[in-house]
């Protein structure tokens, strides 16, 4: 019988362990072609590397993408809240929590009064730590969703942004002169105050070409759970191409606030004129010009 | 209850017969593939989880633990507070250390959940009214509450209410890639209702409910969710199957699973995938894999490990992500469970996350 000590016993113990290690280890991907967090470059909305500072983007790609989304998506997430990067947003910003009802998910401008902070931080008074069975977020994580939500909660860096007490839009995605993905299909409006979502037709919002004809939409939705925010989706993928987006604040067809306030379009601070922003959709992502064996798509 | 009384003699005499019969059962999967037991055998609600009933409770102190505290005259608790009345509960406190690449690593003690389970049998074997709820961390917080009526006695019933949807394996780790992916497991019940069947070898699961995870229904699509298993002695399969009509996108999802006893192994399995259209612009098509061998050394001691896969998009290649478990779950008296894993991620070398480290020490005492 070989000893504890016999060094035929450690070395094949020492193979046994290495095989198993690699077959462990060769199920996983290598990664190849993909960013950080799995996905072709810049469909994770920054690319490589993650956005820096305390953007939106940022707090996405950092945080809700690697950390939330393996339970938080798809039509099942848990408590409704879906935080991938197309309905995030959408979720989080002046919603109200199902946990605590007396709470907003993220309460722009107060960190400590937003449940998403309790959540991640530990201190929520109902329920477990987020991430629920893992290793509590680094305090650089935690940090950068405080900073962002301590700077208002902006959906976006850069143009689009609009500071105004009428009813106007905050951001949109794309933002504006943002080069889109290709394959894109929708365009989502965030505005300082809940649409009319009798008012969000057709004629009031339009999305056209620069050099063509108006895109046919599928639909145009104001978010039951946050009527801050508006999705125009169209029928098919947005090919590529220049686009202007228009949002009446005039006329017959202005857009309005659940309030009656018509939109405040040309940033006045007064009601009416309309907004408009160019963006443009790329012909293919980066990832999809690659033809190696791994990383872009089957 | 009394030592002497008839329910007391019956049950002892019940688990001599397991003892002879079966081994040792527990209120998990791999336990029920080693008894060759449903369910139903050990829990108050047919899909299993949550209040042990009076055989569940008395399996736990016969059989479950490496000694029985007081010896084999002691007073046998049984859940049962009356003749209607029913109550347990769990409470899982950890002693936890991660380790994610280039982050300094973390170490915790922290209480991961308390519950407190009330059955209320109205007409006993027939109509049950049905509450869990946790009690820490934090305040008190419902998970389930429905009422339970069995339209056959043992074999046919309808339940209405908050509920844990009935879909794969119910196990107790939330955290396995199966249970991320479909969304189904003990942090996320649902509003619905469900109608059952336990007929000889077949046990089968039917759910109508909101599909929003406990969260607030916003439109008129629903969820509906099935699961069927033949269980046999020595093995058993099963298939799962769910659809949820939602506005965020329609949710497909399909689940295969089966488990084997060989003596002291047991062995579980299962394959899940699953179709979501609100994700990304085009929906992505996610699959999960499950495999558990457990081998129970001896009465009270037993290794567990485990091996899961992950696809995150079937479209995209290199991706996918790997979860190794090793744990030893000790019973040293009956009720108490100690429990002490580690559990290594791989995912994509460029993410820190998904090539974490994991160890913990949980201290489990259940009633």
């Amino acid at each position: 019988m070989a000893s504890r000590r016999d060094p035929r016993r450690r070395q094949a113990l020492r193979t046994g362990a290495l095989v198993l290690g690699t077959l462990l280890a060769g199920c996983a991907g290598d990664g190849k072609g993909l960013d950080v967090n799995g996905r072709p470059p810049g469909e994770s909305g920054a690319g490589l590397p993650p956005a820096t500072g305390a953007t939106f983007k940022a707090v996405q790609d950092n945080v809700l993408t690697p950390y939330c989304t393996g339970c938080h998506a798809g039509a099942s997430a848990p408590l409704g809240l879906r935080l991938d990067a197309g309905n995030s947003y959408a979720l989080l910003v002046n919603v109200n929590s199902v946990e605590v009802g007396s709470l907003k998910r993220v309460l722009p401008g107060d960190p400590g009064n937003s449940y998403l902070v309790q959540k991640i931080e530990g201190r929520a008074s109902v329920g477990a730590r987020m991430p629920l069975g893992g290793a509590a977020l680094s305090q650089a994580n935690i940090d950068l969703v405080r900073t962002w939500i301590a700077a208002g909660a902006p959906t976006a860096e850069g143009p689009g942004v609009v500071a105004s007490k009428a009813f106007a839009v905050t951001s949109t995605i794309p933002a504006a002169g943002e080069v889109a993905l290709a394959d894109t299909g929708s365009v989502t409006l965030v505005f300082n105050a809940g649409v009319d979502a009798a008012l969000a037709q057709s004629g009031t919002l339009e999305l056209a070409r620069v050099d063509g004809p108006a895109v046919a939409l599928a639909s145009i939705e104001v978010s039951a759970a946050n009527p801050t925010v508006l999705t125009l989706r169209s029928a098919v993928a947005l090919p590529a191409g220049d686009y202007l987006l228009t949002v009446r604040g005039t006329g017959a067809t202005a857009l309005a606030d659940q309030a009656a306030r018509r939109l405040d379009g040309d940033g006045d601070g007064q009601p009416g004129g309309d907004f408009s922003i160019g963006f443009s959709v790329a012909a293919q992502s980066p990832a999809a010009g690659v033809s190696s064996m791994s990383g872009e798509r089957k | 209850m009394s030592v002497r009384s008839p329910v007391f003699q019956a049950l002892r005499l019940l688990s001599a017969a397991l003892v002879l019969a079966s081994g040792v059962a527990r209120a998990e999967p791999y336990l029920a593939v080693q008894t060759g037991f449903k369910c139903v055998q050990c829990h108050v609600n047919p899909s299993g989880g949550g209040l042990r009933n009076s055989f569940g409770n008395v399996f736990a102190q016969t059989q479950l633990a490496a000694k029985r505290l007081g010896g084999d005259d002691a007073e046998l608790w049984t859940g049962s507070v009356g003749r209607f009345i029913s109550i347990g509960g769990n409470l899982r406190a950890n002693a936890s250390y991660a380790k994610i690449p280039d982050q300094q690593s973390t170490d915790e003690f922290a209480v991961e959940e308390a519950r407190v389970y009330l059955d209320v049998a109205v007409i006993p074997g027939r109509l049950s009214v049905y509450l869990d709820e946790r009690v820490a961390p934090g305040n008190s917080e419902n998970r389930e509450a429905n009422v339970r009526f069995w339209l056959r006695e043992g074999e046919l019933y309808v339940k209405g209410g908050k509920m844990y949807l009935p879909f794969g394996w119910r196990l107790e780790d939330d955290t396995a890639f199966a249970r991320q992916l479909s969304g189904i497991n003990m942090q996320a019940p649902d509003n619905g209702v469900e109608i059952g069947l336990e007929r000889g070898p077949w046990t089968a699961q039917l759910a109508v409910s909101n599909g929003t995870a406990g969260g607030p229904e916003t439109d008129d699509g629903k969820m509906f969710t099935a699961r069927v298993e033949h269980v046999q002695n020595a093995w058993r399969v099963g298939a799962s199957a769910t659809l949820n009509n939602s506005d965020a996108g329609d949710r497909t999802g399909a689940a295969l699973f089966a488990g084997a006893r060989w003596g002291k192994f047991s062995l579980l399995g299962e394959v899940d995938w699953f179709d979501d259209d609100g994700i990304g612009a085009n929906g992505r098509q996610r699959m999960a894999t499950l495999a558990e061998a457990n081998w129970l050394w001896r009465q009270g001691h037993n290794f567990k490990a485990t091996f899961e896969w992950f696809e995150p998009d079937t479209d995209v290649d290199e991706d996918e992500q790997t979860r190794t478990s090793l744990v030893y779950e000790w019973s040293p008296v009956q009720f108490l469970q100690a429990r002490f894993g580690v559990r290594r991620f791989i995912g994509i070398p460029q993410s820190d996350p998904q090539n974490r480290t994991e160890a913990f020490l949980q201290l489990h005492g259940y009633f």
